[in-house]
C-alpha cells in the first residue's frame, strides 16, 4: 500500500522518520518531500550533471533508509539528511573531479547569493553575465561554496550549517567570513566595485 | 522530472533493503564513548607520572651540574612519557569529535577539556602515590625503561661533578664518617665533618640519602650537605 501526499502533508519529518520504522511505505513522504531540495543542492555544490546527481540521491536515500535507527531524535531530520547527502556528494565530486561547465543555478539564486552576502546592489551585478558569476562561484574552493550556498540559497542558520558540515558554530561563522572576501576579491578581479 | 523517490523506493522493496539493527548504532556510540574515556584515563596516568618524575628531581642543584636552569630542565623532562601523554589527549580528541555532538566543539575547548580531566585525575594518582608504584613497576619489568627516562638516582649519582646518593652502611661517628653504598653498589667512606644535614634527618644503617660535596680521595666523598632520598613523606616507603 502506498499513502497519499495527504495522509503526509500533516505529519512532522520526525513523525514521518518514527512510522517508516514500523511501516517503511512512510518512507515515500520523506523522500518526496527532500527529492528535489537535496537535487538541487547536490547539484549547486558539485557541478555534477543530473544523471549523476541522480545516482548520489538514491544513494542517499538508501544509506539514510539503512540509518535511520541511528537518526537522533534531538537533531532535526532535515539537517541529518542534508549531512548525509553533503558527505556523498564530496564523495562522489571528488571521485569524479566534476567540471565547471554544467549550469545548474537558477538566475534568482545567483542574484541572492551576492546581493545578501555581499550587498552588491543590482545595477552592479548587472555587469556580469549569470554565466560569468556562475564562473566566479564555481571557482571557489569547495568549502567556501557550500557554506554560501547553504547560508544564502538554502537560508540555513549557522547551526544548522554546522551540524550538516559537522564543523562548531564558530568556524562556520569563519568560513562565511572568508568565503565572502573570496568572492569579493574574484569579484573585484571582474570590475565589480564594492 | 522523472519519480526518482518511486523508483529508489521499488529498489529498497525488491532488494528487500531494511534499517540497520539501533543496537549496531548504540554499541559504535559506547564504543567512541569508551575509547574517549579510556583515552583520558592513560592520559591522566601518564600526566601522574610526569608529575612524579618532575617532583622526585631536585631542582635547586642545577648550578652543581654546571649548567644553567634552562638546560636542566631540557635534560630533564620525561619526553617519554610527554610523547605518551600528547598520544593519549590526541586519540581522546579523535574519539570526541566522533561522539555525535562532538563537532558541536572546537579543537581548543576539547583540548582544554581533555587536559583538565586528565590533570585533575593524573594530580589525584599522583597524590595517592599510584604514579610513583606505576614507575617502579616499569622499572621492575620494562627492559630498558631506565634508560629511557630521567630519574632521580640519574641526578644524584654524579659524584664527580658534587652529586651522590645510596644507602648509609657502618656509621663511625668517633671519625665523623660513615660508609655508604651508592645506586652502582659501589662502597664510599664519607667525611661528614663540615655537612649541613637538611631534612631533620636521624643518621641510621639502612637509611636512604643524597648527598652534595666533592670526591677528596680514592672512594672517600667530603659531604657538605645531606638530604633524605625522598621529599615526599609516606610515598618514600612505597620506593624500592
Amino acid at each position: 500500500m502506498l499513502f497519499t501526499t495527504k495522509e503526509c502533508i500533516d505529519k512532522t519529518d520526525e513523525q514521518l522518520v518514527t512510522l517508516t520504522l514500523k511501516n517503511k511505505e512512510y518512507y515515500l513522504c520523506l523522500m518526496k518531500r527532500y527529492e528535489s531540495k537535496l537535487l538541487g543542492y547536490i547539484l549547486k555544490i558539485s557541478n555534477l550533471d543530473r544523471q549523476d546527481a541522480e545516482d548520489i540521491i538514491q544513494e542517499v536515500f538508501i544509506k539514510a533508509y539503512q540509518n535511520l535507527n541511528d537518526f537522533d531524535f534531538k537533531f532535526k531530520f532535515s539537517n541529518w539528511i542534508y549531512r548525509i547527502a553533503h558527505n556523498a556528494t564530496i564523495s562522489a565530486f571528488r571521485k569524479k573531479k566534476a567540471s565547471s561547465k554544467t549550469v545548474s543555478w537558477e538566475d534568482k539564486d545567483l542574484d541572492n547569493i551576492l546581493e545578501s552576502s555581499l550587498n552588491v546592489e543590482k545595477a552592479n551585478i548587472q555587469k556580469l553575465t549569470h554565466k560569468q558569476i556562475l564562473e566566479i562561484i564555481n571557482h571557489l574552493p569547495l568549502k567556501y561554496k557550500e557554506v554560501l550556498i547553504l547560508k544564502f540559497i538554502e537560508d540555513k542558520d549557522y547551526r544548522v550549517i554546522g551540524d550538516i558540515l559537522h564543523k562548531p558554530m564558530g568556524t562556520i561563522a569563519t568560513l562565511i567570513n572568508r568565503a565572502k572576501k573570496s568572492l569579493i576579491r574574484e569579484l573585484k578581479k571582474e570590475g565589480i566595485n564594492f | 522530472m522523472k519519480n526518482i523517490s518511486d523508483e529508489i523506493f521499488k529498489k529498497i522493496k525488491d532488494n528487500n533493503i531494511k534499517p540497520k539493527p539501533r543496537w549496531h548504532f548504540l554499541t559504535k556510540n559506547y564504543f567512541i564513548w569508551l575509547m574517549f574515556g579510556f583515552s583520558v584515563l592513560l592520559g591522566s596516568l601518564t600526566f601522574g607520572i610526569i608529575l612524579f618524575m618532575i617532583t622526585q628531581l631536585d631542582w635547586d642543584i642545577y648550578h652543581y651540574l654546571g649548567d644553567s636552569f634552562l638546560t636542566t630542565v631540557f635534560i630533564s623532562l620525561p619526553y617519554l612519557w610527554l610523547i605518551f601523554f600528547i598520544l593519549f589527549i590526541a586519540v581522546a580528541y579523535y574519539n570526541f569529535i566522533h561522539t555525535k555532538r562532538g563537532y558541536r566543539f572546537r579543537f581548543i575547548s576539547i583540548l582544554f577539556i581533555s587536559l583538565i580531566i586528565s590533570a585533575i585525575l593524573g594530580t589525584g594518582f599522583y597524590y595517592n602515590g599510584f604514579s610513583e608504584k606505576l614507575d617502579n613497576i616499569f622499572l621492575e619489568k620494562i627492559p630498558y625503561y631506565k634508560n629511557l627516562t630521567y630519574t632521580c638516582e640519574n641526578q644524584w649519582m654524579q659524584p664527580q661533578k658534587g652529586l651522590l646518593a645510596g644507602t648509609i652502611g657502618e656509621i663511625e661517628l668517633f671519625k665523623n664518617s660513615f660508609k655508604l653504598i651508592d645506586f652502582d653498589s659501589n662502597q664510599w667512606k664519607i667525611d661528614i665533618n663540615d655537612t649541613l644535614w637538611k631534612g631533620k634527618l636521624t643518621p641510621s644503617t639502612g637509611l636512604k640519602i643524597k648527598l652534595i660535596g666533592e670526591i677528596s680521595g680514592e672512594n672517600t666523598f667530603k659531604a657538605l650537605e645531606i638530604r633524605p632520598w625522598q621529599k615526599r613523606g609516606k610515598f618514600f616507603n612505597l620506593k624500592k
